[in-house]
């Protein structure tokens, strides 16, 4: 019975997808969708990633000072476990799963109330692919969107704890501080970043999507389905986190 | 014209729709009546490809709609118009933006000429000054008429309508029934509406199909069903105590 329902979920999921991936009916409209949701969803993301960046930054340099306290570790460790902590794991995860609250939501409960409400029978009804139209904007929108905020992060994580390590705690000089984030620094790990958002971008989306697209009932469902987009959400990001840490870190 | 053969429809094993055949004919208003719950909607949905239908026919002229994949089907659907019970317009979308997303999604109409529709299909229906309004911003009444403005934009073929009176006074509902009515004729369009509004059948029902429980009980036009001996169909038609006040004296 959990079997077949898990895989008529699996096969529910995978065949929505392949309706939001279809030929869009009209290019222009939907670039047009596509810009008003770059605004919508990432644009607006902005303030919650720049807050939530600048207070991690300071966070893990005052636990890296706190954990480095002995005198056989070279200050500049802080820097430097700052900068691999935010790139490696903060900025990509830690912010993927804030946008799976904020974003995620956001896309389940708007989806969901077009659903309740007819409004997605009103485009099957005019000859519109209402899982493209409604859908793939998104999807190309935190895409695209979600790696910029993902750079803004990690500038603003490391500005974070360069300010409070520095400025405001004085745990490390700033002289240190800018050393340890130059100190063996690997390229690679941006791009391991990189390549972890956008995978969760679409895990966000998508999941989101799926479960405002299939909502059955009223208000109290939609609320339901939102819920559920942000813990499914949370959770695959998670699991995807292990999964590409071991693929492309080993 | 679009014609219904031994259509049969099950939810979870429980039959709702049992062998419904029924013509619709151009140019006509034609209702479907029933209780609540009697299956109408479900009906509707299921002629428009909105619900898959267990077996039988349905043809829209000379196409037959459930037989046909999902991409012929877009083609046939850009051929309806369909007013939806709570309306369904496009919340975050203005009333102008509403009327025409049809025009930006299927012509290639400059903004000049989609706009002159759009003007065009609000003044038909009576809505004046409310372009930049949010359907929040609207009366029950005004939002239906503005779904049917949406509705005729690409002067569909087909025009359906899922209880067009519902949550109205009585004299929006006439005036609602009066404008599909007219643009019904004006067009030649084939509508269907299923309405549980008696008032609606005497005013528009030009062919009237009567279902219950999933069955079609009767089929005829309004100056036949007073006459009806046909005992669901009474009880449905003269069940508020005036109609029977009426019918005693």
């Amino acid at each position: 019975m959990l079997i077949d329902r898990g895989l008529e979920t699996i096969g529910r999921y995978f065949i929505l997808l392949g309706k939001v991936f279809s030929k869009p009916e009209k290019t222009s409209v939907y670039y047009k969708q596509t810009m008003r949701e770059l605004v919508y969803l990432g644009v607006n993301s902005i303030g919650i990633t720049a807050i939530i960046s600048f207070f991690m930054g300071a966070a893990i340099t005052l636990q890296t000072a706190y954990n480095t306290e002995n005198p056989i570790y070279p200050a500049y460790l802080i820097g430097l476990g700052c900068r691999d902590s935010i790139i490696l794991e903060f900025s990509s995860t830690i912010v993927a799963l804030i946008l799976a609250g904020k974003v995620g939501s956001n896309i389940a409960s708007e989806i969901g109330t077009m659903r309740v409400t007819e409004q997605i029978d009103a485009l099957e009804i005019m000859g519109v692919n209402s899982a493209s139209y409604l859908i793939l904007p998104k999807m190309i929108a935190t895409l695209l969107f979600n790696p910029f905020l993902t750079l803004l992060s990690i500038i603003i994580g490391i500005f974070g704890g360069w300010f409070v390590g520095t400025q405001i705690v004085g745990v490390i000089t700033s002289e240190q501080f800018i050393y340890g984030i130059q100190y063996a620094f690997i390229p690679y790990y941006i791009t391991y970043s990189l390549i972890k958002t956008v995978v969760f971008a679409f895990l966000i989306t998508s999941i989101s999507a799926y479960q405002g697209y299939f909502v059955k009932g009223g208000s109290l469902e939609v609320g339901q389905a939102s819920t559920k987009a942000v813990v499914y959400s949370s959770v695959y990001i998670l699991m995807f986190n292990v999964i590409l840490t071991q693929m492309l870190l080993t | 014209m679009i014609t219904v053969k031994n259509l049969y429809k099950s939810f979870n094993g429980k039959e709702v729709l049992t062998d419904i055949s029924v013509t619709f004919e151009p140019g006509k208003t034609n209702l479907i009546i029933g209780q609540s719950g009697s299956g109408k909607t479900v009906l509707l949905k299921s002629i428009v490809g909105l619900h898959e239908i267990d077996r039988g026919e349905i043809w829209f002229g000379d196409v037959p709609f459930n037989k046909l994949g999902f991409r012929e089907k877009k083609e046939i659907r850009k051929q309806m118009g369909m007013l939806f019970q709570g309306s369904a317009l496009f919340d975050s979308m203005t009333v102008e933006q509403n009327v025409r997303f049809p025009l930006d999604m299927f012509t290639n109409m400059t903004m000049k000429e989609k706009i002159k529709r759009v003007n065009f299909c609000l003044d038909r229906v009576n809505i004046h000054n409310a372009n930049h309004l949010y359907p929040s911003e609207l009366s029950g009444g005004m939002r239906k008429r503005v779904a049917i403005a949406r509705a005729i934009a690409l002067n569909p073929k087909y025009l359906m309508c899922d209880e067009p009176n519902s949550g109205l006074d009585p004299i929006t509902a006439n005036l609602i029934d009066a404008l599909i009515k007219e643009i019904t004729e004006e067009y030649s369009m084939t509508t269907i509406i299923n309405t549980h509004d008696m008032n609606s059948v005497m005013e528009i029902g030009e062919k009237i199909i009567f279902i219950s429980e999933g069955i079609k009980y009767w089929e005829g036009s309004k100056y036949e069903i007073l006459n009806s001996t046909c005992e669901k169909l009474n009880d449905f038609v003269f069940a508020n105590s005036l109609a029977k006040q009426l019918i005693r004296k």
